[in-house]
């Protein structure tokens, strides 16, 4: 990674991104970039790129053309900076509920030889780790279930459990993939809540005039979701003008923020959700970029 | 007619039916801990009524008969196994108690045969999840070894003895090299093959993105996922190892199992022979029992 000022201001930037695969153009020109505290929903038809462009985020598969910067550090390969939860929760079997949480503190803060040689200074640690992974289960409310082992937790416990993995690592930001598409109605509802609280810490700390915590990406099939859980949402879509070398993002505009407490009036929602539909699904709407990109110029204008 | 014949079958079938219901009950019917006792002490009783029936009759027909014993010829048998000597007046005195037990073939054949069969294990699962491990993690090593790998798998470690007696010679490392190299390509080939397919791309991606280095992905994410694989791969390995450890000892021992069921077979000391069987199959027995317990107490997670 190399070190740019310049780059702090975003928790990530994505710079003039394209991938291919052989002749099958995917991501065509992409840029991005997300504040530190945003909660931003990216929304797309089926097959646009959305996990190509979460895969060259984290840089599983890197980009072939464009830059990823993450907190003022470029990507080159997955790391602690950028953390991801999977639909499929992606626990590890092995170990209990709070073992995983804690897991990440463990893997970034000792070696495997520090571990095996010096154990006296591992165990206090570890102590210290599991006590922190406690209070990040306390937070996602699964105190009660932090001796259980994955097998033995339902879906939405392990996806908490996941968050909570990620989240106690603090990355710079945090890769959400379609994290409630498996989970029944109910559970999603606690979840997108969860996030919600999340997205007010990152006020209080605004507030408070500090960094805010928790910056997420969060891909989602579900427009309901996208506008109700982020602050922001975006389009990637293959459906604008220069749509045969793939897609790129076609819609960018704050969404309407909730309190945890605010009733969920999705009602609220239908004029953005059939602008999104025109902007991002509608293959008859060619348009250009800037009709629907307009986040940043919405941002400056309120800050002016 | 045809009608006729059909219902006829149907009532000439409902007792067998039923027999069979009562018998077996239905598929995947869930038995209590007591039936599960109670069936596994029937079956061993109906093996020794069986076996008592044809040792009967042959007595009936010849009662010099040697080839199916009695149990007057079984005490005679064991009789041989034991030691021959008195028992030793000063047990602490070294001299004295191995002078005592060496006079006992079961003691010099276990004492053989089990040290030769715990070496060539230890030597062929350790070499086995070095290799199996990392063609799991590592696709280079994995496109090294996988031809060679599967074309061993495919000689039999019995018919390979000639190369065995020619490159080890006829002394301990036969045995050992026997064994090791006989379960090495099976084993090997069941713990890449859990380690390549149970621990998805997804949880490695994870652990990058938790701070794990590569030798940390090998250890503390692959190997802990695939431990109890490993293990019941071991447990599967024993009765190959047995197999090759006797048919070697069979050719070229002068002490061991092998080498006293050859001899005593020789003499139709049958009585000796089905001694030393049921003392094989009792420690196979118990080493499995060994590694089914230290599976469930390193990984509890995996269930039964």
């Amino acid at each position: 990674m190399t070190e740019n000022n310049d780059q702090e201001e975003f928790a990530l930037d994505v710079k003039n991104v394209s991938h291919w695969f052989g002749s099958n153009k995917v991501l065509n020109n992409v840029n991005l970039q997300i504040g530190h505290g945003q909660i931003v929903s990216i929304v797309g038809p089926s097959g646009c790129g959305k996990s190509t462009l979460l895969r060259a985020i984290l840089a599983t598969h890197p980009p072939k053309r464009g830059e990823i910067w993450s907190d003022g550090k470029r990507v080159r390969a997955p790391n602690r900076d950028v953390g991801i939860v999977y639909q499929h929760y992606s626990l590890y079997d092995f170990l209990t509920a709070q073992q995983n949480v804690a897991f990440g503190l463990m893997l970034d803060e000792t070696s495997l030889p520090y571990r095996a040689l010096v154990p006296w200074k591992w165990w206090p640690q570890r102590k210290k780790h599991m006590q922190a992974a406690g209070e990040y289960l306390d937070k996602v409310r699964l105190s009660h279930a932090k001796d259980l082992y994955p097998n033995e937790m339902s879906g939405g416990m392990r996806q908490r459990v996941a968050i909570a993995q990620a989240l106690i690592m603090q990355p710079a930001i945090l890769l959400l993939d379609e994290p409630f598409g498996a989970l029944d109605e109910a559970t999603r509802e606690e979840l997108q809540l969860m996030l919600l609280e999340l997205y007010q810490e990152n006020l209080q700390a605004k507030k408070d005039n500090g960094k805010p915590p928790f910056t997420i990406l969060i891909v989602t099939h579900e427009l309901n979701e996208a506008l109700y859980v982020a602050d922001r949402i975006i389009g990637l879509s293959q459906f604008h003008d220069d749509g045969k070398n793939g897609a790129t993002i076609v819609y960018d505009k704050p969404a309407p923020v909730f309190h945890p407490n605010d009733e969920r009036d999705f009602l609220a929602f239908n004029a953005q959700k059939d602008e999104l539909r025109k902007a991002v699904f509608s293959p008859e709407n060619l348009q250009q970029h800037a009709e629907y990109v307009t986040y940043w110029n919405e941002q400056k204008q309120a800050a002016t | 007619m045809l009608e006729t014949i059909a219902a006829f079958g149907r009532i000439a079938w409902a007792p067998i039916a039923l027999l069979c219901r009562f018998l077996f009950g239905k598929v995947r019917e869930p038995i209590g801990a007591p039936a599960k006792f109670a069936l596994g002490v029937a079956s061993i009783l109906v093996l020794i009524a069986s076996y008592s029936l044809l040792s009967y009759q042959r007595h009936q027909e010849n009662p010099r008969d040697t080839t199916v014993p009695n149990a007057s010829q079984f005490v005679e048998g064991w009789q041989k196994v034991i030691p021959k000597k008195d028992s030793p007046t000063d047990w602490f005195d070294k001299q004295q108690r191995k002078k005592y037990l060496e006079s006992s073939w079961l003691y010099v054949d276990v004492i053989a045969s089990f040290t030769r069969l715990f070496a060539g294990l230890s030597i062929g699962v350790i070499i086995s999840l070095v290799v199996g491990m990392a063609m799991g993690c590592l696709p280079r090593v994995e496109a090294f070894f996988s031809p060679t790998l599967s074309f061993l798998a495919k000689i039999p470690p019995t018919a390979m003895l000639a190369v065995y007696f020619v490159l080890l010679g006829t002394d301990f490392e036969l045995f050992i090299g026997m064994i090791a190299f006989g379960i090495f390509p099976t084993l090997a080939q069941g713990i890449y093959q859990a380690a390549k397919k149970d621990v998805t791309d997804h949880a490695v991606n994870k652990s990058l993105t938790l701070g794990a280095s590569q030798m940390e992905v090998i250890w503390n994410v692959v190997f802990q996922q695939v431990l109890p694989r490993v293990i019941e791969n071991v447990r599967l390995q024993i009765g190959p190892a047995m197999v090759f450890l006797i048919a070697a000892e069979w050719l070229v021992a002068d002490e061991g199992f092998g080498y006293r069921l050859r001899m005593q077979s020789r003499l139709l000391n049958m009585n000796v022979v089905y001694i030393y069987l049921i003392i094989l199959g009792a420690i196979g027995f118990l080493m499995d029992l060994l590694l089914s317990w230290t599976r469930r107490k390193l990984s509890p997670w995996f269930g039964e």
